[in-house]
């Protein structure tokens, strides 16, 4: 199991109810995933910035069959790729929009972060009201 | 600005590396054929198909497998050196792997060895048990195949959900239907319906089958899905100047390639409907100095089809947004104006892991070389157009072939 801080700091972050960029310090850029070096300047000077949870939903899909060993009990479960306001993009789960239903839902839907997803080590999404 | 990439050999040269064999065993659930028995017959066919015999070869090129650790090792430990018999003037034994697309970059291995002289010929060998190994056991093995472990693995993803998330994306881009999306599967099924070695030789299919299927990951129907395969395929590679020793007539070279890697896992993928087809094209049309107009068949990934249109388009074979239409006219079937995957491709063939690209390679070495079975022949066909990408659909990568005639 990797403890490396950035692991430790992003997953503290979501069961802390929020969701944490890397920022590097010296370039100034966000990264995500958070990354051992910063792919933009090489700098290993990185801390976080919280993000304000917006983005719009590339893609997403629903599992309904074939889940990874230890994903059985989740299914039928729905995951989706953000494309956050900060520029940067990460895979989620999507909020339910009825019982085992998530036909609310289109691509480029403008979406919101919601927890961190119950029992997972993930972020949790839904559709912006409105 | 247009980057300018040059190959550094030329057809007739004698250096110039060129296809003379190739060897396959049928696809499918085999479980009483062992992995190294089907790594031998098709060693053996693809030698026989070049007109050589073992102690020819001095390299050989190994395409990874995904069903076994074990296997992996006996493969990376020169076990084929011994079986063939060549142990003791062997070269070199060593794999390449870039998950679906190993295929092209064996492809590009073996063509600097040989172009540099650091190798004569070359044989390229790939088998997978795919279809006998435990289901629940690969789809986990799978999960954490281009997904990052920190990261993802703790959604729930795997592979069939990355191919949703593609197609998902393609059909918002493009308005494409249902119905359409579901015809690629259709012309691939009748490409099989052609191809005795496929998983699917004796069975038909239709869109309405298709989307009556369950519901796997939305939008994907069950039978959009690849079916996992057993399967084993190789190919060999020589030097102009052998070939023509050996009084080869015709053989089929590298007319160029192109590549890129646009991502690690999809979520970095800036637009899944598009992946990296187009960088990967302009490289590979700049090396070819022909267009994707001139080419006689292609034989292009198709683990999922939104990842088969979006190649289309990407390399100029469909006009934008309209790869998924150009199937459902059925523009790549039998008989139609670009037959594509003549062996049925990875959805009706079968999928045999890392072997599937390969498979698809072999084929349009086969049919360039005019030794397909008649009845899916592509009649005088000079130049085929080769498409793979690995793992979560990192890489695009574009090989483009040709028949060469040596003079002999």
């Amino acid at each position: 199991m990797n403890t490396s801080p950035i692991v430790r700091d992003f997953r503290a972050g979501l069961a802390d109810g929020k969701l944490l960029i890397q920022q590097c310090d010296d370039c100034g850029k966000p990264n995500m995933w958070p990354r051992y070096a910063c792919p933009h300047c090489q700098s290993d000077n990185l801390g976080w910035t919280e993000s304000g949870g917006k983005g719009d939903l590339h893609s997403f899909c629903v599992l309904r069959q074939g889940a990874p060993e230890g994903f059985d009990g989740d299914l039928p479960y729905a995951l989706g790729v953000v494309k956050l306001d900060e520029g940067v993009q990460l895979l989620v789960r999507l909020e339910q929009t009825g019982p085992d239903d998530w036909s609310g839902y289109e691509c480029d839907d403008r979406v919101e972060f919601v927890s961190k997803e119950e029992g997972r080590e993930c972020a949790l999404f839904r559709r912006t009201g409105g | 600005m247009a980057e300018n990439w040059t190959l550094n050999v030329n057809a007739g040269a004698a250096n110039d590396p060129v296809f003379v064999g190739v060897g396959e065993i049928p696809t499918g659930k085999f479980p009483e054929r062992g992995f190294i028995e089907a790594l031998t017959k098709v060693a053996i066919l693809a030698l026989k198909d070049a007109g050589m015999v073992p102690r020819e070869i001095d390299t050989i090129l190994l395409i990874p497998n995904l069903h076994s650790a074990a296997d992996q090792a006996d493969l990376v430990f020169s076990r084929m050196v011994e079986e063939l018999g060549i142990h003791g003037s062997c070269k070199s034994s060593f794999m390449v792997h870039s998950g679906g697309s190993t295929s092209d970059n064996a492809l590009r291995t073996a063509h600097g060895l040989i172009t540099a002289g650091h190798a004569k010929n070359v044989l390229v060998l790939q088998a997978e048990r795919w279809g006998s190994a435990d289901l629940n056991e690969m789809i986990t093995m799978l999960s954490k195949n281009g997904i990052p472990g920190e990261w993802e693995l703790p959604t729930g993803i795997q592979f069939n959900a990355i191919g949703a998330m593609i197609t998902r994306r393609y059909m918002h881009a493009t308005q494409s239907t249902p119905e359409e999306m579901a015809s690629v599967c259709v012309t691939l099924r009748n490409w099989a319906n052609l191809n005795d070695n496929a998983m699917f030789r004796d069975k038909t299919l239709t869109v309405e089958q298709i989307l009556a299927s369950r519901m796997v990951a939305d939008p994907l129907h069950a039978y959009e899905c690849p079916p996992m395969a057993d399967g084993a395929c190789a190919f060999v590679v020589t030097s102009t100047e052998n070939a023509k020793k050996k009084g080869i007539g015709h053989a089929v070279r590298v007319a160029g390639s192109g590549g890129c890697v646009s991502h690690y896992c999809l979520s970095q993928e800036r637009d899944q409907a598009v992946l990296g087809w187009p960088l990967a094209a302009e490289r590979a049309w700049s090396q070819s100095g022909w267009g994707p107009e001139d080419a006689d068949l292609a034989e292009i990934y198709d683990s999922y089809a939104a990842v088969t249109t979006s190649a289309l388009e990407g390399i100029g074979i469909a006009e934008k947004g309209e790869g998924a239409r150009w199937f459902a006219a059925g523009h790549g079937d039998p008989g139609g104006k670009l037959p594509m995957n003549t062996n049925g491709g990875l959805l009706s063939a079968g999928h045999t892991g890392v072997g599937g690209g390969t498979a698809l390679l072999v084929e349009g070495i086969r049919q360039l070389l005019h030794r397909a079975p008649a009845k899916r022949q592509v009649e005088d066909c000079q130049r085929a157009i080769i498409g793979g990408t690995g793992g979560s659909y990192m890489d695009a990568q574009i090989v483009l072939l040709e028949r060469t005639r040596l003079g002999a």
